[in-house]
C-alpha cells in the first residue's frame, strides 16, 4: 500500500473503531447520549438518514437514464450506480434505525399499518425500493458473474427494463415522499412547503449524481478519454441540477424574506444569519455552489470535476441539516423554551449541536458504507474491465 | 389485557405469600406488590393503606400534607382533604381515612416536589468528623456513639490532623446542674439588673458558687452553661419545645435560637407590641407581648394591600392562600393592589403600585398624611379607650390611640400621676377632662378625646393619636412622594381607595417592606393605617386567625403539663449573646462599666437576632462562647453579608466547638467539627402547631414520620432511633445525667428515652380537647388497624406499636384518630360569626407602643418613639448610609414560589426543571442605559465588596449571575431571587473516609446576592440592621453590575424566531 | 392571549396544498383508507384498573364544598356512562392562573416522569412597557384535540384518540420516531430519553452519604394508562423509556374516580375538569362562556383544553 492509501485505511479504521464504540453506546445507553431534544426531535442521524437516501435515490435515477431511457453515454456506470444506491440505501436505513426509540419495534410499521402516516409509507417504500434494486443488480450483474446466453442476457435486460421502469415512480414517490414526510407537518410552518417534494428530487439527483461522478472520477480503473468524457457529461448534469436546486432555494427562500415577517421569515434568517451561518454560507454556498460551480463551469478539468462533484455531494448533508434542524428550532409556544427544563440531559432545550456521539453513529455508518462499497468494488463485476485492474492491484 | 411475565411472576409470588399470611397477609401483599388479588395492576396511590397524613416543610406555610407510599418509598405528596389549607372547605373531620383516601388537595410546586428534598443522594447518614481545617470539605464518618462521647467529654479532639488544643465538651459548660442553685441565682441577678442588690452583695452571698458563673463580677451574664449555644434556624415551631427543654431546662443555658431575624421578624415585633396587652398582677402592671400575625379575611375583603407581599409567590402561602384568593379576585369581589418594586405574579392579579425599593415607610407615611388630612379614619373606633367602650360601640377591640403620653419621657400617663385613679390604669381625655382608663374594664365605658396636644401638670402631653399624627406632618406630602417614589396621585388613590370600603379593606404586609434599619417602623405604620380603619375582627377585615389547640397541656383536664414534666428542670438566667431579650442595656452590669456607646447593640424588644450570633461570639461579647450547635440553618448563606462569618467560624479559639446538625452538608455545616445527621421533615416529629391568620377555623397540624429515615439508626442507651437533632439531644441529656431525660425524664413512670415518648403527648394533649366534650372521637378498631397498615413500612427505631402506646397511656386511641387526619381542623363555618369573624382578637390593639416609646437605643442613647417615625437607613451609630455615586442599583431580593428558602436546590423536578438558575432582573431602561443584554453576566460590586469573597480552602466564590432584562421592575431596582448561588449542599466535591465524592454542578448555579448586601459602618462584622425589631437588612443597600461575560450565544440558542 | 401564543399560523391555502401534496405522494387512491382510529381495536385497554369501587362516601352530599369535590363527584358519575359516551375536556381559567407550576411538578410527580419528559409546563410571559405591564400564565396540558396533529404521523398508529375523548400513546406499541413529536402544534409531546434525576449526582454505595438509598424512589411504576410501567433502559428499553410521551389526562385517576392531578392540586382552582358531553358539568359550563377560547385555533386541530381569560 502506497502512503496515501495507509492514511486512508487508517481514517478507515478510526471511523469504524469509533463508530464501534457510539454502537455499544447506542444500544445500553440508548439516546441519552444524544443532543436532539424533545423539542428538537429530530437531529443529524435524520438530516442524514434523508441525505443518504438521496444519494441513493439520486444514484438510482442516473442508473435509470440507462436502463430505461437507454441513455448510452452513462452505460458504463449504471451497474456501480445500482450498487451505489444500494450501499447508501443501507446507509440510510440503518442510520434511521438507529434513531428509533424501540428498534426491536421495526417490525410494526408491517404489522400495524397505518395508511395515513407519511412515515408508514415511506418505510414500505423503501423495503419495495430495496427489493428492486437487488433485483436490478442481480439482473445487471448476473451476466459477469457467470456465462449466459444472449438470449438470456435479452430477457435479463427486459427484466431489468421493466424493474427500472417501476422504480422510476417509486424512486420519485418515496423521495419525494420524503420531503412529503416534512411538507406536511403542518405544525412546522418552516416545513410546511407544498414545494418540498419536488426540492428533493432535484436534490437528490443533485447529489446522488454528485456522488456518482466523485466515485467516477476517483475510482474508475482506467482513465482515459471515453472515461474524460463521461467525466465531463456528469459534471455537467451536476452543474445543472445544482443550478437548478438554487433557483429552487431562491424561490423556497426568498419568498418569505419579501416582507420579512412570520416565522418562516424568521427562520429563513435563522438559516441565514443564525448561530449556523456558516453552515450556510461557508459549508453550503462556499464549499458547496461557488467553488463547485467555479470548477464546473470554468475549470472542467478531471481533477477539477472530482473536487467539485467530491464537495457537492458531503456538503449536500449541510443543506439537509440546514433543512431539519432550523424547522424544529423555534418553540410552537412563545415561551416555552423556559417553562420547563431538562437541568439533567438538556433535553428540553430548542438548542441542538449534534453531540460527539452522534457524530460517531454517523462515522460507523459511513465506514460501513464505504466497507460495503470496497468490497463490492472488489468483488463484484461493477465497472467494465474491472478483473484486470483488480489483479494489477 | 396482556398477562406479561411479571404479572405471572408477581401472581406467584402473592399465591405464596397468600397462603402463608393467610388472607389479610395476601391483601397486604397485594399492596406491597402492587397488584390487586385479581391479577390486575392496582393504583396503589388511592389506597388508604399506602396514606400517611404529615407537614410539608419545604417553606414556613408548613401545609398539612397527605403522603404516599409505593414499594415502602414515599413517592407522592398531596394535600390533606380534611385540612382547610388544601380543601376549601374542607371535608369533614367525621369521614373515615379509609373514606377520603381518593380525595387530594392541592398543594404547591414546592411541596409537590418535596420526594426530593426527602431523597436527597447528597442526604448524611452517618455522623462526620472533619479530616482537615475547618471548611477543608475533608470528613470522616464516626460511629455515634464515639461522637456523642467527644462532644460530651471534650479533649484532644483533633490531634489525629495535628491540632493538639483542648476543645471543651458539653461536660465543661454544664457547670450549674443544681436546680435550686439556678433558682436562687437567677432571682438575685434579677435583684441586681433592678437595682435592689449589688455586685458586692450578689458576690459575698454566693460566695461558694461563683465558680459557675461566666464572670463573677458580672453576674448578670448567667452562668457558665450560657457558653453553649443553640443556634436553632428553622427549629420553630415545629421542634421548638423539645429543643428548648434541651437548651434552657436540661443543659441550663439561655442561648437558644431561631432565625427570625433574617426572616421577617420586625413584622412580627411590631404586631406583637401593637397586640401587647396590660397586665396587671400583684399590684404590679406589665404588658404582654400579643400575637405576631394578622391577616386580611380574604374571602370577604373587598380591598386588599399586599405590601411587599402576595398570595401566590411567598408569604403563608400560595397553598392556603391561592384558591380564596384567585376566586374572590376572579368573582370581582376582591380588588388587590400591591406594593412591590418588581411586578410580581401577585402584583399581575391587580393594581400594581412600583414601589422604590425601601421606600414603603414613606409610601405609608404618605397614606397616613392623606388619610388624617382628610379625617378617612374611623373616629368612632380610634376613641374607644377600653373595653366597655369596644362593646357599646360594637366593636370587638379598642385601642390606646387616645390614651395619654408624655411626650418627653415617652411613658403613657398613669391615672394616678394627674390624680385620677391609679398607677395601674391610664388616662384619657374625655371632653377635655382626664379620666382614668382601665382597659380590660367592661362596665365603664371610656371614649377620648383624639387628637390631644396638651399640657397637664408641666408635663408636655399628647394621645398616641396625636403623636402619630404629629409624626405624619413632621414632613409634607412631598417629601413622602420623593422618598418613596410613588407619586401624589397614585398614593391619594390608595389612601381613598383603601379608606372607601368601611371595614372591609385591610392590609396584608411582610417581609418586602420591613427588611430595613426602620423595619419596625414601617410595620408599625402599616399596622397603623388597618387600625385606622378599625378593621380588626370585622368580616372582610383583619383577622388574627382561627388559633390551634393547646398541646402543651397547662389548662386543666388536659392529660399531660408538658411544661412541668420536667424533675429538675433548670431555670436558666443571664444575658443572652446577643443581648437580645435580656432586659435594657441600661440595667445591666456592663453598661455600667462600657456605658453609651455599647460595644455592640442591646435588643430589649426582640428575639432570635440571628446575624448577631456568631459576630457576637467572635468579639467575645458580652462573654466568649465554647461551644457552638447550629442546627437546620446556614447563616453564611442566609443572611445579609453572612459570608462575613466564614473567617469567624474558622477560629478555633473563639469558637472552640462547633457541631451541626444537617440533612445535606450545607454553605455553613460545611465549617463545621462534627455534623449529625438529622431527619427530614417527613421522617420526623415536631410539637402540634397551628397555622398562619390566613386560615380563620382553628388549626393544629401534626408532623409524624411517615418515611423510613435515611440517617443511620442507632442504638441511644438501649433505644434504638435514627440519628437526629432529637438523638443527639437524648444521648448527650442522659450522658451528662441533666435533668430531664431517660427513665421517668418526664415525671414518674414517663421516660424519655425516645422521642416519640415526648411528642406524642403534645398530641394528646390536642386530641383532648381545650375544654369539656372537646375530645376527638377514639378511632374505631378499623381505622386503628389501618394505623398499623399504613405503617408497615416505618422500620424499628421508628415505628413499635408498643412503645408508641406506652408513651400515652390511655389516651391511645385519640391520639389515633388525630394523627390519622394528620391534625385536628375546626367545622369552615366557624370562620365566620355575624358581622365578625369566627375567631377574634378581642382585645387591646397599641397605636402608641409605651415599652419601645420610653427606651433608648442602646449605642447612640437616644430616645425610641412609640409611634412610628420617618427614618431612612442608619448603622448602629445613627448615622445614615451613604454609597458612592456608583453605586447606582437598588438591590432588593424575593422568593419565587417554587424555592423553599437554601434548601430546594435538590428539587430537581421543581426548583431546577422550573429555573436552572436564578437572574439579575432589571428593568430595560437601565439595561440599555448600561449596555446590558439578556443573558449577560454580571458581578455584583458594592462599598468594600468587590463581588468575591474566599473559602476556607482558598477557593473564591464570585456573586455573578446573568442578567434578564424585563419592564416588570421598577427603574434603578436590581431584583435577585432566593434558593440558588450554592457553594456546598452537594454542589462540590468533597472527602469521606478517603474517598472523594463527586458535587453536582448544576447545584451550583445562579447567585446569591447576600454578600452584596450591605455591612453596618459602627459595627463592621454584620449586616445593617434594626435596632428595635434587630431584623436584618435585606434591603437599603446599593450596588453597581459590572459585565463580566457576554449571553450573545445564550440569547440565539433560545430566541432564534424573534 | 392566543394570539400571542401563535408564531406559526400556515394560511388555510398551504393547509389545502399540503393536503393536496400528500395525497399526491402517499399516493391517491388511498386517500380514502384513512382508517378512523377511533374505531379500531387497539391492544390499549380503556382501563387497565380492576372497574371503579363503590364511592368511598357520597361525594354528591358535599358538591358546595370544593370545587374539586364538585367536579369529582360530576365523575363519579361520567364514570358510569357508557365509555364511548364520556368526552373528557378541561378548562383552565387564566385569570385565577397564578402561574405556580404546581400542576406541572405535581404531574410529573405522579406519573413518575424522568427529567425531560413534561406533559404541563407553565408558559410565562411579560408584555407591555412600564409601568404598564401585564404578566400572564399559561399552563399547556396535551389539548386531546378532535382533530389531533400528532395521531395521524404515527407510522404504528401507536397513538389514537380514544372514544372518550383521550389522545393516548400505546407504549408497547410506540417505535419511538418522534414524528408525532414534531407534529404536534403545541409542542405537548415529549420523549422519554431514559433518564434520571439523580444521573449527575455522585454515585457509590452508601455510606456516610445515601448515595444509593435516596435514588430508590425512581424505581416503583408508574400508573399511567391503568398498568405498571417499570422503565429500564439497555437494548431493548422498558416503556415508556424510548416512547414518545404526553399527558394523559391521568386516565388512571379517572378510573379510580378520581381528578387529575393537575386538577387536584391547581393552587389557583383555575383548572376544571369533567365531561364535555354532560351539560350539567362544571366544564360543559365553563367552556360554554363567551371568554372561552382554544390556544392556537388556526391550526384547526380543535383542541378540548379550553382557556378563559
Ligand atoms: N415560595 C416560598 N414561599 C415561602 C418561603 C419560601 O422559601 N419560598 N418561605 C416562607 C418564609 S420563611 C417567609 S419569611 C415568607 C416570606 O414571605 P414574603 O415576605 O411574602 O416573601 P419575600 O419574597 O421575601 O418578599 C416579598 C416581596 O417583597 C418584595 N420587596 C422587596 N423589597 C421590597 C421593598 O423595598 N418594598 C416593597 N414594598 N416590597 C419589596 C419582593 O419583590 C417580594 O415580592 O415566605 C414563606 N413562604
Ligand atoms: N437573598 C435572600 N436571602 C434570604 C431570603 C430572601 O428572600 N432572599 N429569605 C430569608 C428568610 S425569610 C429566611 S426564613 C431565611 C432562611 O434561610 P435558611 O436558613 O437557608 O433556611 P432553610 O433553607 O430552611 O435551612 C437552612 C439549612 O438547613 C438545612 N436543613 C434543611 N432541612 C433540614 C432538616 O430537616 N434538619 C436539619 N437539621 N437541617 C436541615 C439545610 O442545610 C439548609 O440549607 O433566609 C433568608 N435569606
Ligand atoms: S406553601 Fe408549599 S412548600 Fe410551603 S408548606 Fe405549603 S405546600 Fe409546603
Ligand atoms: S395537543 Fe398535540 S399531542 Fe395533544 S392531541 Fe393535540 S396534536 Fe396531539
Ligand atoms: S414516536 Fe411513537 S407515538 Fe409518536 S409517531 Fe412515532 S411511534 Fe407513533
Ligand atoms: S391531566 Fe394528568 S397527565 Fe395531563 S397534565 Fe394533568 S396531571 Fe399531567
Ligand atoms: S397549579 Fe393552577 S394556578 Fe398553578 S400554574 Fe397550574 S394552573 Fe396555574
Ligand atoms: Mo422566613
Amino acid at each position: 500500500m502506497n502512503r496515501n492509501a495507509k492514511i486512508l485505511w487508517a481514517i478507515w479504521a478510526l471511523l469504524a473503531l469509533l463508530g464501534g464504540i457510539g454502537l455499544i453506546e447506542r444500544l445500553f445507553l440508548g439516546h441519552r447520549l444524544a443532543a436532539y431534544t424533545s423539542y428538537v426531535p429530530w437531529g443529524m442521524w435524520v438530516a442524514a438518514y434523508i441525505f443518504f437516501i438521496g444519494l441513493s435515490a439520486g444514484a438510482f435515477l442516473l442508473s435509470s437514464l440507462v436502463y430505461v431511457f437507454g441513455v448510452h453515454k452513462l452505460e458504463r456506470i449504471a451497474k456501480l450506480a445500482l450498487f451505489v444506491a444500494a450501499t447508501t440505501l443501507v446507509m440510510s436505513l440503518l442510520t434511521i434505525w438507529f434513531d428509533l426509540g424501540h428498534m426491536e419495534r421495526n417490525y410494526e410499521v408491517f404489522t400495524r399499518p397505518h395508511f395515513h402516516s407519511m412515515m408508514a409509507w415511506m418505510v414500505w417504500l423503501y423495503s419495495a425500493y430495496f427489493a428492486l434494486l437487488l433485483g436490478e443488480l442481480y439482473y445487471a450483474l448476473r451476466r459477469d458473474m457467470k456465462s449466459l446466453s444472449a438470449e438470456a442476457i435479452r430477457e435479463d435486460d427486459r427484466k431489468l427494463k421493466r424493474l427500472a421502469t417501476i422504480g422510476i415512480p417509486l424512486a420519485i414517490a418515496f423521495h419525494g415522499g420524503v420531503g412529503a414526510l416534512f411538507g406536511t407537518v403542518s405544525a412546522r410552518p418552516f416545513w410546511n412547503s407544498p414545494i418540498y417534494p419536488i426540492m428533493f428530487l432535484v436534490g437528490a439527483l443533485l447529489s446522488g449524481g454528485a456522488l456518482m461522478t466523485f466515485i467516477v472520477a476517483s475510482f474508475w480503473p482506467d482513465k482515459d478519454e471515453a472515461w474524460l468524457d463521461l467525466l465531463q457529461f456528469l459534471g455537467k448534469i451536476v452543474l445543472g441540477f445544482l443550478l437548478f436546486d438554487l433557483l429552487l432555494e431562491w424561490a423556497e427562500f426568498s419568498i418569505p424574506l419579501w416582507y420579512g415577517v412570520g416565522p418562516e421569515a424568521s427562520l429563513v434568517k435563522y438559516v441565514l444569519f443564525g448561530p449556523f451561518w456558516y453552515v450556510y454560507w461557508v459549508v453550503h454556498i462556499l464549499l458547496g455552489v461557488a467553488v463547485p460551480i467555479y470548477l464546473l463551469a470554468a475549470k472542467r478539468d478531471a481533477k477539477s470535476i472530482n473536487l467539485a462533484s467530491a464537495l457537492v455531494a458531503v456538503t449536500f448533508f449541510a443543506i439537509r441539516l440546514n433543512l431539519v434542524i432550523p424547522g424544529l428550532v423555534t418553540p410552537e409556544l412563545k415561551g416555552l423554551e423556559n417553562a420547563y427544563v431538562d437541568p439533567i440531559g438538556n433535553h428540553l432545550s430548542y438548542h441542538y449541536v449534534p453531540s460527539f456521539f452522534e457524530w460517531q453513529i454517523l462515522m460507523g455508518v459511513v465506514a460501513l458504507g464505504i466497507a460495503i462499497f470496497y468490497l463490492g468494488r472488489r468483488h463484484l463485476p461493477l465497472v467494465p474491465n474491472s478483473t484486470s485492474h483488480e489483479v494489477s492491484k | 389485557m396482556k398477562l406479561s411475565r411479571r404479572d405471572v411472576l408477581k401472581g406467584g409470588v402473592l399465591a405464596g405469600a397468600g397462603a402463608l399470611l393467610g388472607s389479610e397477609g395476601n391483601r397486604l401483599m397485594a399492596a406491597i406488590q402492587g397488584s390487586g388479588p385479581d391479577g390486575h395492576d392496582s393504583y396503589d396511590l388511592a389506597q388508604p393503606e399506602n396514606i400517611l397524613y404529615s407537614q410539608c416543610l419545604q417553606c414556613n406555610t408548613q401545609c398539612t400534607v397527605k403522603a404516599k407510599i409505593q414499594n415502602g418509598l414515599l413517592v407522592k405528596i398531596d394535600g390533606n382533604p380534611y385540612s382547610p389549607m388544601n380543601l376549601q372547605p374542607q371535608l369533614s373531620y367525621d369521614l373515615s381515612p379509609q373514606a377520603v383516601a381518593k380525595v387530594d388537595g392541592h398543594l404547591c410546586p414546592k411541596g409537590q416536589a418535596g420526594v426530593q428534598s426527602i431523597y436527597d443522594p447528597y442526604r448524611i447518614r452517618m455522623v462526620l468528623k472533619r479530616n482537615g481545617p475547618r471548611g477543608s470539605r475533608q470528613w470522616k464518618a464516626i460511629p455515634f456513639e464515639q461522637a456523642i462521647q467527644e462532644i460530651t467529654e471534650g479533649g484532644q479532639l483533633f490531634a489525629d490532623i495535628g491540632e493538639t488544643r483542648h476543645v471543651p465538651g458539653f461536660k465543661e459548660v454544664f457547670v450549674l446542674k443544681d436546680a435550686s442553685l439556678a433558682k436562687a441565682l437567677g432571682e438575685d441577678v434579677s435583684e441586681v439588673r433592678a437595682g435592689t442588690m449589688t455586685v458586692e452583695d450578689f458576690k459575698s452571698k454566693h460566695k461558694d458558687h461563683l465558680d459557675v458563673l461566666i464572670d463573677p463580677d458580672h453576674p448578670d451574664l448567667g452562668p457558665k452553661n450560657n457558653q453553649f449555644v443553640f443556634q436553632g434556624g428553622r427549629i420553630g415551631p415545629d421542634r421548638e419545645v423539645f429543643a428548648k427543654r434541651f437548651t434552657f431546662n436540661g443543659i441550663g443555658s439561655v442561648n437558644w435560637y431561631a432565625h427570625t431575624t433574617i426572616c421577617e421578624q420586625a413584622h412580627h415585633v411590631a404586631f406583637l407590641w401593637a397586640t401587647a396587652q396590660w397586665a396587671v398582677k400583684d399590684g404590679v402592671g406589665s404588658w404582654n407581648k400579643g400575637t405576631n400575625h394578622m391577616k386580611p379575611d380574604y374571602t370577604k375583603s373587598e380591598f386588599v394591600i399586599f405590601w411587599g407581599t402576595g398570595y401566590t409567590e411567598a408569604n403563608f402561602g400560595p397553598t392556603p392562600m391561592g384558591p380564596q384568593v384567585s376566586q374572590a379576585i376572579v368573582d370581582g369581589k376582591l380588588k388587590v393592589a400591591v406594593v412591590d418594586p418588581r411586578l410580581s405574579k401577585t402584583a399581575a392579579k391587580g393594581w400594581w403600585v412600583p414601589v422604590a425599593p425601601g421606600g414603603d415607610l414613606a409610601l405609608a407615611f404618605g397614606m397616613l398624611n392623606w388619610i388624617i388630612e382628610n379625617k378617612r379614619y374611623d373616629e368612632a373606633f380610634l376613641r374607644n379607650a377600653n373595653k366597655a367602650a369596644a362593646k357599646a360601640g360594637d366593636e370587638k377591640t379598642w385601642s390606646n390611640a387616645c390614651w395619654l403620653v408624655n411626650v418627653e419621657t415617652g411613658k403613657l400617663i398613669r391615672a394616678k400621676e394627674l390624680g385620677v385613679g391609679n398607677e395601674t390604669q391610664f388616662v384619657a381625655l374625655v371632653g377635655g377632662r382626664p379620666t382614668a382608663v382601665d382597659p380590660e374594664d367592661e362596665k365603664k365605658s371610656v371614649v377620648g378625646d383624639l387628637d390631644v396636644d396638651t399640657t397637664l401638670r408641666g408635663m408636655k402631653i399628647k394621645t398616641g393619636f396625636r403623636a402619630l399624627r404629629d409624626s405624619v406632618f413632621e414632613h409634607g406630602m412631598t417629601h413622602y412622594v420623593e422618598k418613596s417614589g410613588v407619586d401624589q396621585a397614585t398614593i391619594e388613590s390608595l389612601a381613598r381607595e383603601f379608606t372607601a370600603h368601611g371595614k372591609k379593606a385591610a392590609i396584608d404586609f411582610y417581609r418586602g417592606p420591613i427588611k430595613l434599619t426602620y423595619g419596625y417602623y414601617a410595620a408599625q405604620a402599616i399596622i397603623a393605617l388597618n387600625l385606622l380603619i378599625g378593621n380588626i375582627d370585622h368580616v372582610g377585615g383583619f383577622a388574627p386567625g382561627g388559633g390551634a389547640w393547646d398541646s402543651m397541656g397547662g389548662k386543666p383536664g388536659k392529660p399531660f403539663d408538658i411544661g412541668k414534666m420536667h424533675p429538675g428542670a433548670l431555670k436558666p438566667f443571664g444575658v443572652k449573646l446577643t443581648r437580645e431579650s435580656s432586659g435594657s442595656y441600661e440595667s445591666s452590669t456592663i453598661f455600667k462599666r462600657d456605658g453609651y456607646p455599647a460595644k455592640r447593640p442591646w435588643f430589649p424588644f426582640t428575639d432570635d437576632v440571628y446575624q448577631e450570633i456568631i459576630p457576637a461570639a467572635h468579639a467575645g461579647y458580652p462573654y466568649p462562647i465554647k461551644i457552638l450547635w447550629l442546627h437546620y440553618g446556614t447563616p453564611v448563606l442566609s443572611s445579609p453579608a453572612g459570608h462575613l462569618q466564614i473567617k469567624m467560624l474558622q477560629d478555633t479559639e473563639r469558637l472552640p466547638l462547633f457541631i451541626c446538625t444537617d440533612i445535606v452538608l450545607g454553605e455553613t455545616s460545611m465549617f463545621a467539627d462534627y455534623v449529625f445527621p438529622d431527619i427530614a421533615y417527613l421522617e420526623r416529629w415536631g410539637n402540634p402547631m397551628g397555622t398562619s391568620p390566613v386560615t380563620l377555623t382553628k388549626t393544629t397540624k401534626i408532623r409524624q414520620p411517615v418515611v423510613t429515615p435515611i440517617p443511620e439508626v442507632v442504638s441511644v442507651q438501649g433505644e434504638d432511633m435514627p440519628i437526629s437533632m432529637d438523638a443527639v439531644m437524648i444521648a448527650v441529656a442522659q450522658k451528662l445525667k441533666a435533668p430531664g431525660y431517660g427513665k421517668d425524664g418526664m415525671g414518674s413512670g414517663w421516660d424519655l428515652k425516645r422521642p416519640e415518648q415526648f411528642y406524642l403527648k403534645m398530641v394528646a394533649n390536642v386530641a383532648s380537647g381545650d375544654k369539656e366534650g372537646d375530645a376527638v372521637k377514639e378511632a374505631s378498631r378499623e381505622d386503628q388497624d389501618l394505623f398499623l397498615r399504613a405503617r408497615r413500612h416505618l422500620p424499628r427505631g421508628v415505628f413499635e406499636p408498643a412503645k408508641w402506646r406506652a408513651a400515652v397511656g390511655g389516651e391511645w386511641s385519640k391520639v389515633v384518630t388525630v394523627l390519622n387526619h394528620g391534625g385536628r381542623f375546626e367545622k369552615a363555618d366557624k370562620a365566620h360569626d355575624g358581622a365578625f369573624l369566627g375567631h377574634t382578637w378581642g382585645k387591646q390593639m397599641n397605636l402608641y407602643v409605651e415599652p419601645i416609646g420610653s427606651a433608648r437605643h442602646s449605642v447612640t442613647g437616644k430616645f425610641l418613639s412609640g409611634v412610628p417615625v420617618f427614618q431612612e437607613l442608619t448603622s448602629f451609630d445613627g448615622k445614615p448610609v451613604v454609597f458612592g455615586s456608583e453605586y447606582d442599583l437598588a438591590l432588593f431580593t424575593y422568593k419565587d414560589i417554587f424555592g423553599g428558602q437554601s434548601r430546594t436546590i435538590s428539587n430537581y423536578a421543581g426548583q431546577m426543571a422550573l429555573m436552572p438558575e436564578n437572574f439579575v432582573y432589571l428593568n430595560a431602561r437601565d439595561a440599555k442605559r448600561m449596555g446590558l443584554e439578556d443573558y449577560d453576566t454580571v458581578r455584583l460590586e458594592a462599598p468594600g465588596f468587590n463581588g468575591t469573597f474566599n473559602l476556607a480552602s482558598g477557593e473564591t466564590v464570585t456573586v455573578q449571575g446573568k442578567v434578564k432584562v424585563i419592564q416588570g421592575i421598577r427603574p434603578g431596582a436590581v431584583a435577585v431571587s432566593w434558593s440558588f448561588g450554592h457553594w456546598a449542599y452537594g454542589s462540590k466535591d468533597m472527602t469521606i473516609n478517603g474517598q472523594l465524592v463527586k458535587g453536582e454542578p448544576a447545584r451550583s448555579k445562579g447567585l446569591v446576592p447576600n454578600p452584596a448586601m450591605a455591612v453596618d459602618s459602627y459595627l463592621k462584622d454584620v449586616c445593617l440592621t434594626d435596632p428595635i425589631a434587630g431584623d436584618s437588612a435585606f434591603g437599603g443597600s446599593r450596588i453597581k453590575l459590572v459585565k463580566v461575560a457576554s449571553g450573545a450565544s445564550d440569547r440565539e440558542s433560545v430566541h432564534t424566531g424573534d | 392571549m392566543e394570539q400571542s401564543l401563535q408564531p406559526s399560523a400556515p394560511d388555510s391555502r398551504r393547509a389545502f396544498i399540503e393536503k393536496v401534496s400528500s395525497a399526491v405522494f402517499a399516493g391517491l387512491a388511498l386517500n380514502g383508507v384513512k382508517l378512523g382510529a377511533e374505531e379500531k381495536t387497539n391492544t390499549m385497554p380503556a382501563s387497565g384498573l380492576p372497574p371503579m369501587p363503590a364511592s368511598p362516601f357520597q361525594l354528591s352530599e358535599h358538591v358546595d364544598q370544593d370545587v374539586l369535590i364538585r367536579m369529582q363527584a360530576e365523575l363519579e358519575r361520567t364514570m358510569k356512562k357508557p365509555f364511548k359516551e364520556r368526552r373528557w375536556g378541561m378548562v383552565i381559567d387564566t385569570r385565577k392562573c397564578t402561574g405556580c407550576s404546581s400542576c406541572t411538578v405535581g404531574c410529573v410527580m405522579e406519573n413518575k416522569l424522568p427529567p425531560g419528559v413534561v406533559y404541563r409546563p407553565v408558559i410565562n410571559e411579560e408584555r407591555g412597557t412600564y409601568p404598564d405591564v401585564a404578566r400572564t400564565f399559561t399552563p399547556r396540558p396535551c389539548m386531546h384535540c378532535e382533530d389531533p396533529g400528532c395521531t395521524p404521523v404515527c407510522p404504528v398508529e401507536a397513538t389514537y384518540k380514544r372514544a372518550d375523548g383521550i389522545v393516548v400513546i400505546d407504549y408497547d406499541v410506540c417505535i419511538g420516531c418522534r414524528y408525532c413529536l414534531t407534529a404536534c402544534p403545541y409542542q405537548a409531546r415529549t420523549f422519554d430519553f431514559g433518564e434520571h434525576w439523580t444521573d449527575n449526582a455522585a454515585k457509590g454505595a452508601d455510606g456516610a452519604l445515601a448515595l444509593t438509598e435516596a435514588r430508590a424512589y425512581q424505581n416503583p411504576p408508574n400508573f399511567e394508562y391503568g398498568k405498571h410501567w417499570e422503565r429500564s433502559e439497555g437494548l431493548i428499553p422498558g416503556s415508556p423509556v424510548g416512547n414518545a410521551r404526553k399527558c394523559t389526562f391521568c386516565t388512571h385517576r379517572l378510573d379510580q374516580g378520581m381528578l387529575p392531578m393537575c386538577v387536584s392540586t391547581c393552587v389557583g382552582r383555575a383548572t376544571f375538569f369533567g365531561d364535555l358531553n354532560d351539560p350539567k358539568s362544571l366544564v360543559s359550563e365553563l367552556a360554554g362562556q363567551a371568554n372561552a377560547k382554544v390556544l392556537k385555533p388556526e391550526a384547526g386541530t380543535q383542541p378540548q383544553v379550553f382557556y378563559l381569560s
